[in-house]
């Protein structure tokens, strides 16, 4: 048997307890299952590569002898200073180059560096170590995936634990959390709400169609605004659009809690959900129950990425023809959509942005938050529909999220609508908001021809982009 | 009525600087002297109370009405020093400045005669104050009030980006932001404004509380027209619904000497007198509503001593379903639902409110509807009290009224006699002395006279002394 089948397979103590291990599990089974088999070899990754049998076979054992002499190491932090004897060493920043040789390995089809690569990721990765080992662990995840091509798979599973462990309790307290720790959604909350404030002034029947994902946390703000900002509180519908399954099972709840506290406002208020649609390309007007009389917002937050690459233009286009008054949109600043047929490329671009997305969790978040620990298993399930699932979708409707740059939307959006500024106004709203948080965040306005609206910059990274758009 | 502007100002009373109040729009004036503070004196809460007794055109009709140019409301500094370029508002200031750079000054002083009243109209001709019939009489005022209504947004609040037209309002604004703290039903502080109104939305408290109020008006809907209940779950008369003093009928069993037959005795005589002296009135379901908010900690104490489970009927679904809600949770969310019984009596406007009403509120509004003269500050230090520990109020309630488990109360002495009450009370902290004497008077008032206690019950069911006795 071999050591690498030994050290994958480690025992757990409290197998199928908690979704903690749970993630674990799944983690492993794929590997243990396919990588590692009894027979010792890589064959079955690269059948093309037959001739290059005897020569992985050599390497194998050869890896195998080398590390024979080590101990069995457990999956914790304390392993990585006994195991980076390797080439790497133990860097700053070991995860990202480890992980990009392995991407290029892979694309390369390069067997025996994938091996020697995935191999030493395994030995140095943990989900709960620090920044680098966690990413090391997520990516890994995808990459072997991706060798494997099993990514499908592994994204159902994932995706199955994580529906188990989901209620509305736990969701509405990880958004309300993550709110708390971090303007990565409130930002763009303030700068849309403003927006739409701004825009639907004056109207006595408003419409705001929601497609996000954020669990209505945006509204309730709106709400009191509507209520005291003028004497005559308009009458606000509310129609909520979700495609994630995950979300759709506890809108209800949501649902319920907002018709309760627009009445606690004093708003009169009406509460829809469409959450049967595929993608969001099915939407009609009809479908949204959009009446003559009313004043419509749309605001898409983090929804346009969902779309399908192809579709995005004709989804755009059916916004538009529900003539809004204001559309705002909000998406986060990655671009995993050019590079979609440059593995090497992609990989790049996604690794760049969750290294930036998961410093910055650990940062805002204490060391031992379990929320944060749970927003980290739902990027992992991300870059594994990125980077290994290969554009198939299985019907059940969830589009990898193939994210844009604001600029890139910038031209999708221009065919069909003008830029809005924000005004000062909310700008200062932003500003105001960000002051509350720790150091670290700043808002930028977009500047040139082919930018609008206004960037949220963690560290002086661009992250979040959020713009309003007129008819 | 003369219209004209003004080229210059003068020093009217500063003093009286918050402004406004405009009579109830009326053909006929009341001819009231209009008050003025002396310099110097503090205005503020003689201008809260004299608010309606403002100097407009109705409390001076010979008064002189001005409208005065939008530049001349929104100027400040007009006066400037023509050494140093500082500007002052008043020219008063600029002279006694003017002595610094030794140059010649000379102070103004008012004209001997008879000073004409002056008010204000505002200029802005879509505005409420545009008619001289609501001008406004202070200076100050109408231009504090041009700004903020029809002025240019200049200060903000750097902390939460309020903007505010008047620069004292966003000074005064600039002192209390962030450090007020924002405190939800469910317990949890908040230092941010929007924190707390995203999580008020999704909070469980909230949740629950509509919860029991659809449990309720769900059961409620259900009985309509034809059951009615008592305490002690016998039907009774007229639906619940229809009329709320029905479900303080006197029932049948009434001779019950159990603690629970005393209780409904005690409810019973004591509201059975308020019922038949209240008509059918918003008035009426106020008091009923602050009896039942009461009621609902008797109805605590009343689940307590429930052993069995409590039958399907509806007047005693409701009351142990807060009471005991009392026991486990927050009082003061409890207290918020009661209200809603009413929900089929009362307007709409009522809807909103309890939702968000503490015990500390409802009682107070209890006080205020209830009570025409009854000590208010009672009631006050009475919902203060009430709101300090939340099963231990209701077991004082308990006692207050009757006996009480709890032997620690002072306030167990009152139901000695209902003539030793008088001397009792005076050792209650809660019942100042003015107290007696309400008592003293009114003891064969009837009970639709004006004496009511913090509960809006006639103070002779408390007097009574077999309605007491019916307690021990």
């Amino acid at each position: 048997m071999k050591l690498s089948l030994e050290k994958v397979v480690q025992p757990l103590e409290s197998k199928g307890g908690s979704p903690i291990t749970h993630g674990y599990n799944s983690l492993q089974s794929p590997m243990d299952i396919t990588l590692f088999s009894s027979k010792g070899t890589l064959t079955h990754l690269f059948p093309s590569h037959q001739q290059s049998n005897d020569r992985v076979a050599a390497i194998d054992m050869q890896s195998n002898s080398s590390t024979n002499n080590q101990p069995q190491t457990s999956h914790t932090s304390t392993s990585r200073s006994s195991d980076s004897g390797e080439a790497c060493g133990a860097g700053k920043k070991w995860a990202s180059k480890l992980l990009s040789e392995c991407a290029r390995a892979i694309s390369e089809k390069d067997s025996s560096k994938i091996q020697n690569l995935l191999w030493m990721l395994n030995e140095l990765a943990s989900p709960y170590g620090d920044c680098d080992q966690k990413l090391a662990s997520y990516f890994l995840q995808a990459l072997f995936c991706k060798a494997t091509e099993s990514g499908q798979r592994c994204f159902k599973t994932l995706t199955t634990v994580a529906e188990k462990s989901h209620s509305f309790d736990s969701a509405r307290k990880l958004i309300l959390k993550f709110q708390e720790v971090s303007p990565w959604t409130t930002f763009g909350h303030v700068a849309s709400n403003g927006a739409i404030l701004e825009a639907l002034d004056g109207e006595s029947k408003l419409h705001i169609i929601d497609i996000s994902h954020t669990l209505c946390t945006q509204w309730p703000t709106l709400l009191e605004a509507l209520a005291t900002r003028n004497d005559e509180t308009p009458h606000l519908k509310l129609t909520v659009v979700v495609t994630a399954s995950i979300v759709r099972s506890v809108m209800k709840e949501i649902g319920q809690r907002m018709e309760k506290f627009a009445r606690l406002m004093g708003v009169p208020f009406e509460f829809h959900v469409i959450s049967g649609l595929n993608h969001l390309g099915e939407l009609t007007k009809e479908g949204l129950g959009v009446q003559e009389d009313e004043a419509i917002a749309i605001n898409c937050n983090g929804a346009l990425k969902r779309v399908e690459v192809e579709e995005r233009n004709s989804v755009i286009q059916m916004f538009r023809s529900l003539n809004p008054r204001v559309l705002t949109i909000v998406e986060e600043e990655a671009d995993f959509t050019s590079s979609r047929y440059d593995f090497v490329k992609c990989f790049e671009e996604c690794l760049r942005y969750y290294t930036l997305y998961f410093e910055m969790l650990e940062e805002s978040f204490v060391p031992t938050s379990n929320e944060r620990l749970m927003l980290e298993r739902e990027c992992s399930r991300n870059i594994v529909r990125v980077l290994a699932c290969d554009e198939e979708n299985d019907g059940a409707g969830e589009c990898c999220e193939r994210r844009e740059r604001g600029s890139q939307w910038f031209e999708r959006l221009r065919e069909a609508f003008s830029p809005a500024g924000f005004s000062d106004d909310v700008v200062d709203d932003v500003k105001a908001l960000l002051k509350r948080y720790r150091d670290g965040w700043a808002q930028v306005l977009a500047q040139g021809d082919h930018e609008s609206g206004i960037y949220l910059t963690w560290k002086e990274e661009p992250v979040v982009w959020a713009s309003a758009w007129k008819p | 009525m003369l219209e004209k502007i003004m080229a210059t100002e003068e020093a009217i009373t500063s003093s009286n600087n918050g402004f406004v109040q405009n009579p109830v729009g009326g053909s006929n004036p009341p001819a009231l002297k209009k008050k003025r503070n002396l310099p110097g004196t503090p205005g503020k809460l003689t201008n809260f109370i004299f608010k309606n007794i403002d100097s407009s055109i109705y409390a001076d009709p010979e008064a002189e009405v001005i409208a005065l140019s939008p530049k001349t409301l929104m100027a400040t500094n007009r006066f400037l020093c023509e050494i140093c370029g500082k500007g002052f508002q008043r020219d008063q200031n600029l002279q006694l400045h003017r002595r610094g750079h030794n140059l010649p000054w000379k102070l103004k002083q008012r004209t001997n005669k008879e000073v004409k009243k002056r008010v204000y109209v505002c200029p802005e001709k879509t505005c409420v104050h545009h008619h001289p019939s609501r001008a406004l009489g202070d200076l100050t005022g109408i231009k504090k009030h041009f700004c903020r209504k029809h002025g240019e947004k200049k200060w903000k609040c750097e902390k939460c980006s309020k903007r505010y037209a008047v620069q004292s309002d966003w000074k005064a604004h600039s002192k209390t932001c962030g450090t007020r703290e924002y405190k939800c039903d469910c317990g949890t502080l908040f230092s941010r404004r929007d924190s707390f109104i995203t999580h008020r939305a999704f909070c469980d408290a909230l949740a629950e509380e509509t919860a029991r109020v659809n449990a309720v008006s769900s059961i409620h809907d259900l009985t309509a027209g034809s059951i009615n209940y008592d305490l002690t779950g016998n039907p009774l008369g007229p639906n619940m619904a229809q009329h709320f003093s029905s479900i303080f009928k006197p029932i049948s069993s009434n001779d019950n000497q159990t603690r629970q037959g005393g209780v409904s005795l005690w409810m019973n005589q004591g509201l059975a007198q308020v019922s038949e002296a209240m008509g059918n009135n918003i008035q009426e379901v106020h008091q009923l509503r602050s009896v039942t908010s009461s009621g609902a900690m008797f109805g605590d104490l009343f689940a307590v001593s429930c052993s069995q489970t409590p039958p399907s009927d509806h007047y005693q679904l409701n009351w142990p379903v807060f009471g005991n809600k009392i026991l486990s949770d927050a009082g003061a969310s409890q207290l918020a639902s009661v209200p809603s019984l009413y929900s089929s009596q009362e307007q709409q406007s009522h809807r909103t409110a309890p939702a968000s009403m503490s015990a500390t509120a409802l009682l107070q509004k209890a006080a205020q509807i209830g009570a025409t003269s009854t000590d208010p500050s009672f009631l006050g230090s009475f919902a203060l009290k009430s709101n300090a520990n939340k099963v231990q109020d209701a077991s004082k309630f308990y006692g207050l009224y009757g006996s009480s488990p709890v032997s620690t109360n002072p306030a167990s002495d009152v139901e000695s006699s209902g003539n030793d009450q008088i001397s009792t009370l005076n050792q209650l902290q809660m019942y100042p002395s003015k107290r007696q004497k309400i008592f003293q008077s009114d003891q064969d008032s009837p009970s639709g006279g004006q004496t009511r206690d913090f509960l809006g019950v006639g103070v002779q069911a408390i007097c009574h002394p077999s309605s007491i006795n019916g307690w021990i």
